[in-house]
C-alpha cells in the first residue's frame, strides 16, 4: 500500500467559555481514509472539538493544517474555502427547512461552488441516490423521517467533494431502525475511503469501522488507540470503565 | 334626488383625485419601508457593536417621535437649514422612515427566530455571512416576519391620510375641503373611511394570497 498521507491535523486546540475550559489542548491527525472515532460522556468537549475542527466555534488557541497547508481562519477566503473541504454532520441534521431535500443538496453548489444550475442539479441528483433518497427529491425536511433527514445531510456534506468528514453524533437524535439506515450510508463512505472522524455513542459500529477510538472527558483527550485494546485493556482506569459501560448498553 | 346629484358630480372626483395621491404616497413609501425595514432588521441581528448601536438609534427615534411632529420636522424644519422638500416628498420620506422602523422590530424577531443551527449549517457548507443571510436566512425570516410586516403596511394605508397636515392633499385632505365647503361632515367622511376600508381589505388579501402561497411544508403554523 502507498504511503499513507495525512489529510487533517489538528494541534494543541484550546477553548474557554467564561471560566471554564471545554477543549484542553486537544491534537490529533487523521490519514486518508482513515477512521477515527471519538468516545466520550456528554460534556467531555467531544462537539466543541469538531465544532473547533472546521471554526464555526473560533479556538482560543491552537493550530489546524489541511493537506500540510496551515490554515488561517482570520482571512474570510481561506476559511470558507476550508470550511469547504471539511464536511459536517450535525446531530440534528440542520437541514435547510425552507429548501426540498434537493434543494438542500443544491445550493452549496450553486450559491458556494458557482456551479451551473444543470450541472449541480445533475450532482445533487447524484448524491441523493448514493444516499439512497432518490424517490424523496421533492420532500421538504419536514416530509421525512429523521433517517432520512441525516441521509439528506450527509449528501449535502458529500456534494461540496470534502476532503475529511466530522460527524456529531450523527445517530443520537434517531430511532433504532433509523439509526441502521444512516450507519449503513456511513459505513459504505469508510469502504470507499472516505476520511471521516465521527463522535458517537454506537461502540459496535465505532470498533468495527474504526481505525482509532479517541477518549476524551472534560474537555481532553485522555486516550487513544486501537478499539480493540482502548475498549477492553484501556490503559487510563477512567477510559476502561467508560467503555465497560458503553458495550453492556450498545 | 339632490344629494346624489351632489355626491357624483362634486364628492366622487374630488375623492378619486385623493385616492390617486394617497396610492401615490402609499405604493413608494411602502416599498422603501420595507426595504429599510429588512436592512435594519438584518443590521440589528448581524451587524457589529457599532451598527447596532446606530439602528437601533434609528429605531429609537422613529418609533418614539410621533409621526406628525416627523412630518412637520421634514416639512417646516428642514428649510431652516436650507433643505426644502415637497409636501409630497416629505411625506414620502416621513412615511417609509417611519415604517421602516416598525418593520424593522418584526424582522429582527423573524431573523432571531430561526434556529442556530441553520446558521451553523450554512456556514459549515462554506457560506460567507453575506451568503448566508441571503439565501438560507432571509427566505425563511421572510415568511416569518410576513404577517407583521403585512400589519405595518395596512397602518400606513391609514396614517399617509396624515399628509394633509403638511399640505399634500390626498384623500383625506379632499374629503375635509368638500367637507367644510358643504358642511356635510358625517357624509364626506363616511365616504372617506369606506374608502380606506376598501384599500385595506384589498391589501389584506392581497397579503392573505402571498402568505399562502409562499407556504412551505412544516415551515409556518399549520392551518388549524
Amino acid at each position: 500500500m502507498a504511503q499513507k498521507k495525512e489529510v487533517l491535523r489538528v494541534k494543541n486546540l484550546t477553548k474557554k467559555y467564561a471560566q471554564k475550559e471545554v477543549l484542553k489542548d486537544a491534537s490529533f491527525s487523521v490519514d486518508h481514509g482513515e477512521i477515527k472515532v471519538l468516545i466520550g460522556p456528554s460534556g467531555a468537549g467531544k462537539s466543541t472539538l469538531l465544532q473547533c475542527t472546521n471554526f464555526l466555534v473560533i479556538p482560543d488557541r491552537g493550530r489546524i493544517w489541511l493537506e500540510d497547508r496551515e490554515i488561517l481562519y482570520t482571512k474570510k477566503k481561506e476559511l470558507h474555502e476550508y470550511r469547504q473541504k471539511v464536511g459536517m454532520i450535525f446531530q440534528d441534521f440542520n437541514l435547510f427547512d425552507h429548501l426540498t431535500a434537493l434543494g438542500n443538496v443544491e445550493i452549496g453548489l450553486v450559491r458556494v461552488k458557482k456551479m451551473n444550475k444543470q450541472e449541480a442539479r445533475e450532482r445533487a441528483v447524484a448524491e441523493l441516490e448514493r444516499v439512497g433518497l432518490r424517490d424523496h427529491v421533492a420532500k421538504y425536511p419536514a416530509q421525512l423521517s429523521g433517517g432520512q433527514k441525516q441521509r439528506v445531510s450527509i449528501a449535502r456534506a458529500l456534494a461540496m467533494d470534502p476532503s475529511v468528514m466530522l460527524l456529531d453524533e450523527p445517530t443520537s437524535a434517531l430511532d433504532p431502525e433509523l439509526i441502521s439506515e444512516v450507519l449503513a450510508v456511513i459505513r459504505a463512505l469508510g469502504e470507499e475511503g472516505m476520511t471521516m472522524i465521527i463522535a458517537t455513542h454506537q461502540i459496535g459500529f465505532a470498533s468495527d469501522l474504526a481505525s482509532e477510538i479517541i477518549f476524551m472527558e472534560d474537555g481532553a483527550i485522555v486516550e487513544a488507540g486501537p478499539p480493540a485494546k482502548i475498549l477492553s485493556q484501556a490503559e487510563c482506569a477512567r477510559t476502561r470503565e467508560f467503555c465497560a459501560k458503553l458495550t453492556s448498553l450498545y | 334626488m339632490d344629494e346624489l346629484i351632489f355626491i357624483e358630480q362634486e364628492v366622487l372626483p374630488a375623492l378619486m383625485r385623493g385616492l390617486r395621491v394617497s396610492l401615490l404616497l402609499i405604493v413608494p413609501s411602502a416599498a422603501c419601508g420595507l426595504v429599510i425595514g429588512f436592512l435594519a432588521g438584518a443590521l440589528r441581528v448581524y451587524g457589529n457593536r457599532w451598527i447596532k448601536a446606530l439602528t437601533s438609534g434609528y429605531v429609537i427615534i422613529f418609533r418614539g417621535f410621533p409621526l406628525v411632529v416627523q412630518l412637520f420636522i421634514w416639512y417646516f424644519g428642514l428649510p431652516h437649514i436650507g433643505i426644502y422638500l415637497s409636501p409630497y416628498a416629505a411625506s414620502v420620506i416621513g412615511f417609509a422612515l417611519c415604517s421602516g422602523a416598525y418593520h424593522s422590530e418584526y424582522v429582527r424577531g423573524a431573523f432571531l427566530s430561526i434556529k442556530r443551527g441553520q446558521r451553523l449549517a450554512a456556514q459549515a457548507i462554506g457560506f460567507s455571512t453575506f451568503g448566508m443571510i441571503m439565501h438560507i436566512i432571509l427566505p425563511q425570516a421572510f415568511r416569518r416576519a410576513l404577517p407583521g410586516c403585512g400589519n405595518e403596511l395596512i397602518y400606513l394605508i391609514k396614517y399617509s391620510s396624515l399628509a394633509y397636515m403638511i399640505t399634500c392633499i390626498e384623500l383625506t385632505g379632499e374629503g375635509k375641503v368638500i367637507a367644510s365647503e358643504t358642511f356635510k361632515y358625517t357624509e364626506i367622511f363616511f365616504i372617506v373611511g369606506l374608502v380606506y376600508l376598501l384599500l385595506t381589505s384589498v391589501a389584506g388579501f392581497l397579503l392573505h394570497r402571498l402568505e399562502n402561497s409562499l407556504r412551505l411544508p412544516g415551515f409556518n403554523h399549520y392551518r388549524l
